[in-house]
């Protein structure tokens, strides 16, 4: 993997925070780190609302003789993976079949890392899309860090399920684009749950959502009320930092000296605690020159912003987002709904990456989270006829390991590697083919969903007795014979 | 400045060019796979000639014969041009851009004789970057946040030119349905009952015309403009296109349709698979976004991936369109749905055919099969046409080969390699 000195820096100092603030730590990352006195205030808050996953007991799972993308740039042919406490236990030639467990025979098959999506409103905006399920844009202020986007998340959005049965084991579901802060993401296992915290990555960091450009000043400029210029945007950020800063510092001071203790303020906090490296910055933001600019903002306030998403400019500046440590997530080929999309170029994950910054697939869709492995073939294809050498190898990280990275968990998901959480796909054949399909999702070793058996693909709530009083929305699956012109 | 630009064309430069491109007036493909989707089946290994905008043979092997422009399709496929079912290519640029947009009105005096062929733009973006993707051909169509008649849709070759417009007034446009209930003022009975007394007061209107303009008639609820358009539907000349996703809207409008003799087509049918025998007896076609799995809405509670597969295997004519996820912008996509569609079951050749020969038969377009005498309409792509990683590496329109270059291309090449500075400024 790339360095990515800054950014680990950054990484260690939250997991300190993170693995003191809850109790339970699976975090393998969280082993020796020391928690700096210095941030003593807990900003974050990942104790108010706890992750309750806990993955099930799963027997160990040998999968063998496949073609595995490894997500760290390797490409392992005829390969055994063992899957073994929830984790990724092996990786080699003639691994021995666990006594109890079960052998998945991996011939014409490939495995990769589970599929990452850093932008998702799954739950947020659910299906059926409805006027009172709309719980995904807190359109009231321009600055609404203050909300969460876990408390929308209606966990029986029939949508989760499609999307696992699409290869994607994590997700950040966002908050929209309405504001300058949009509020908390958050990071989730696709896995069911009664609750959100069901679902809940446990102790990934929190995200927050910032938006560049269009949308948040014709949502306030068209309601009078600042920001209605993209300059207004520039500012409506700077005085929040200004004014993050200055309660990061009474909180620390307080902290230090002792004192009266001072009131807490729920915006505030979020903003606090991406000072303090907490919380990463997930930036909606389509031109490159507005990129350029929050990156200075950044530098001016002293934080680091993880990610610019929908970056569909990304690779006019990919050579800053490289020397700034930003990551960007992009589409295949959407363009032109707006004019800040319009600069749209095929190639753009291909140049960001060849420029050495961190590149990345995204959907921001319920339908492209279900075919993130054909948009990154889009991609890949795009970057080769540009000219450059890029393998499905490398192009695998585009929706594994650095979408990890830029979630912060990439310590412990998104690549096959020993100790990582088994967080694993099967598939039918080369994953950048149209016809390929994920027959085997498992997330932290334990299978949950499988083509070839009903049984073990989940159903929402939503589902039962919905089209059909006694059965379930679609009768079981209809046998899809693979196609190709073969 | 055409030979400049064709020599653009990069990946032609590989193809063993004899002749500018621009400059043939024959065209000869060898070697390459031809998915003909005409009796000829499909050659695993065959050549296609093309002469004077037809194509002139098609066959195993044509020794012997030699033309203007000649090239390998080894490792090659041919088919027949994408054309976009559904498209608003050409009355477009910015979707969020209201300047830019002119397939819908916001006038209420307007419906069914709303027509935005004279708003059709050729010099759009939108057109050479569809056309690099394999689009050949597109029907246009207006929309409406207004009433549940959007008007009257039209067909473009995508040669980018003046002339692009191949047929006009072609079809008409209905919202039912949820959209429809909502334009309607709340219900989807009341949007089947405008339908139902536009259609009426049109036969009306034909046998009292003279008297009616005059002013000699009782007052009909549509504009003369309206009650015109619609009499091409009521003779048969011209298809209706009309929205709808739930098992139960679907029904209706096949009930609809017999009453009133129309040549339906029916777009969305999310739930198309649950009524495929009744659409099939019918014999009405549908447009889908065979990508379109969710259960977004109420109306596509039964949406699903092999919505594609059990349509066909019914016996319906089957169109696909491009992912709605996608839009107009990205109507080349329909490849990426069709390969979808495939994966969930159906046949390979059904899904060309359904961007291909489907929609040049429900539409009544040109092309959309490789036969001789033709229009010739064709792409060669790198390999098979549904597969995500394919392209096209020539599409000819009317047996001219086409520029493929596009902002997406132009862009691209700009800033392979961005670096600090103001060069970049002066890069073309």
């Amino acid at each position: 993997m790339r360095s990515t000195r800054g950014f680990t820096s950054m990484r260690q100092r939250l997991l300190a925070v993170a693995c003191s603030a809850v109790a339970a730590v699976t975090l393998s990352a969280c082993g020796g780190d020391k928690q700096d006195k210095a941030d003593g205030a807990d900003f974050a808050r990942l104790g108010a609302f706890p992750s309750t996953y806990k993955a099930g007991e799963a027997a160990p799972v040998l999968i063998r003789g496949a073609t595995v993308l490894t997500g760290t740039g390797e490409q392992l042919n005829n390969t055994d993976v063992l899957l073994k406490d929830g984790e990724i236990s092996a990786i080699g030639e003639g691994l021995k079949a666990p006594k109890k467990g079960m052998v998945v025979e991996g011939a014409g098959k490939w495995v990769t890392p589970g599929i990452i999506d850093v932008h998702s409103h799954l739950g947020n905006y659910p299906a059926p899309s409805i006027e009172s399920a709309q719980d995904g844009n807190e359109m009231t202020a321009p600055n609404t860090a203050q909300v969460w986007a876990e408390h929308s998340v209606w966990t029986q959005d029939p949508q989760f399920a499609l999307a696992l049965a699409g290869g994607v084991t994590t997700l950040q579901i966002l908050p929209g684009s309405a504001n300058l802060f949009g509020g908390r993401a958050v990071t989730l296992k696709n896995v069911p749950g009664r609750s959100v915290q069901d679902m809940k990555f446990p102790d990934a960091p929190y995200g927050l959502k910032m938006a560049c450009g269009e949308n948040p000043k014709r949502v306030y400029g068209g309601k009078g009320t600042a920001p209605s210029t993209r300059m207004g945007n520039v500012a409506g950020y700077r005085q929040a930092w200004i004014d993050a800063s200055a309660y990061k510092e009474k909180w620390e001071s307080y902290h230090l000296n002792g004192g009266e203790e001072p009131d807490r303020d729920l915006q505030m906090e979020t903003l606090a605690g991406v000072l303090n490296g907490d919380i990463l910055v997930h930036n909606h933001c389509y031109r490159g020159e507005e990129m350029a600019i929050m990156m200075d903002i950044a530098k001016e306030f002293d934080f680091q912003i993880s990610t610019f998403h929908h970056a569909v400019e990304a690779y006019k500046v990919a050579d800053l987002l490289a020397e700034n440590n930003v990551c960007a997530a992009m589409w295949a080929d959407w363009w032109g709904f707006k004019h800040e999309a319009f600069d749209m170029t095929e190639a753009n994950i291909a140049i960001v990456d060849q420029a050495k910054a961190c590149a990345m697939i995204h959907s921001d869709s319920a339908v492209g989270i279900q075919h993130l492995n054909e948009e990154t073939a889009k991609a890949m294809v795009a970057g080769q006829r540009a000219g450059f050498h890029i393998e499905p190898r490398h192009a695998v990280t585009w929706m594994t390991l650095n979408p990890a990275r830029a979630l912060g968990v990439d310590e412990v998901t998104g690549s096959l590697e020993k100790g990582k959480m088994a967080d694993v796909v099967v598939w039918s054949g080369n994953p950048f083919s149209v016809y390929s399909k994920a027959e085997k999702v498992f997330i932290d070793g334990n299978l949950m969903y499988d083509r070839d058996n009903p049984e073990r693909q989940p159903h929402s709530d939503f589902e039962l007795g919905i089209l059909d009083a006694e059965g379930e929305r679609l009768p079981k699956e209809l046998k899809g014979s693979n196609g190709g012109e073969g | 400045m055409k030979i400049k630009q064709l020599a653009k064309i990069g990946v032609l430069a590989s193809l063993a060019i004899t002749t500018p491109l621009a400059l043939a007036q024959s065209l000869l493909i060898k070697d390459a796979k031809v998915i003909t989707l005409s009796d000829q089946g499909t050659l695993q290994m065959g050549d296609v000639l093309v002469k004077d905008g037809r194509i002139v043979q098609v066959a195993e092997a044509l020794d012997g014969i030699t033309a203007d422009l000649v090239i390998d399709g080894r490792g090659k496929v041919v088919t027949p041009g994408i054309i976009a079912p559904d498209s608003e290519l050409g009355l477009t640029e910015i979707g969020a851009a209201a300047a830019t947009n002119d397939s819908a009105v916001q006038d209420t005096s307007i419906g069914a004789g709303f027509n935005p062929v004279v708003a059709f733009n050729p010099h759009s973006t939108l057109i050479p970057f569809n056309r690099a993707g394999g689009v050949t051909r597109a029907v246009v169509l207006p929309s409406s946040e207004e009433k549940i008649f959007a008007g009257q849709g039209f067909a473009i070759n995508l040669a980018g030119t003046y002339d692009s417009v191949t047929h006009d007034a072609l079809l008409q446009k209905i919202y039912f349905g949820e959209y429809g209930a909502e334009l309607a003022g709340g219900s989807r009975a009341r949007a089947y009952e405008q339908i139902v007394s536009a259609l009426s007061q049109a036969q009306e209107y034909a046998s009292n015309r003279d008297a009616i303009r005059r002013g000699e008639w009782r007052e009909l609820d549509f504009s003369v403009e309206d009650l015109e358009a619609l009499q091409p539907l009521l003779s048969g000349e011209q298809p209706v296109l009309i929205r709808a996703n739930r098992a139960s809207d679907i029904l209706q409008l096949l009930a609809l349709a017999k009453e009133y003799n129309l040549k339906l087509i029916v777009e969305g049918a999310a739930e198309g698979w649950m009524v495929a025998e009744q659409l099939a007896a019918a014999r009405v076609p549908v447009v889908i976004d065979a990508m379109g799995n969710s259960p977004s809405a109420f109306e596509k509670l039964g949406a699903r991936l092999e919505n594609a597969a059990l349509l066909q295997k019914a016996g319906v004519t089957l169109v696909i369109g491009a992912p709605g996820y996608a839009g107009t912008h990205n109507s080349y996509l329909s490849r990426q749905g069709a390969g979808n569609a495939v994966a969930y079951g159906l046949p390979f050749e059904e899904g060309v055919r359904a961007i291909t020969a489907n929609p040049a038969r429900v539409f009544g377009l040109p092309g959309g099969v490789l036969a001789p005498g033709g229009v010739a309409d064709l792409v060669l792509w790198s390999g098979d046409p549904l597969e995500v990683t394919s392209f096209a590496e020539l599409v000819v329109i009317d047996g001219k080969p086409q520029s493929l270059e596009n902002r997406s291309t132009r862009l691209r090449d700009r800033y392979l390699h961005p670096k600090a500075g103001t060069g970049h400024g002066y890069e073309k």
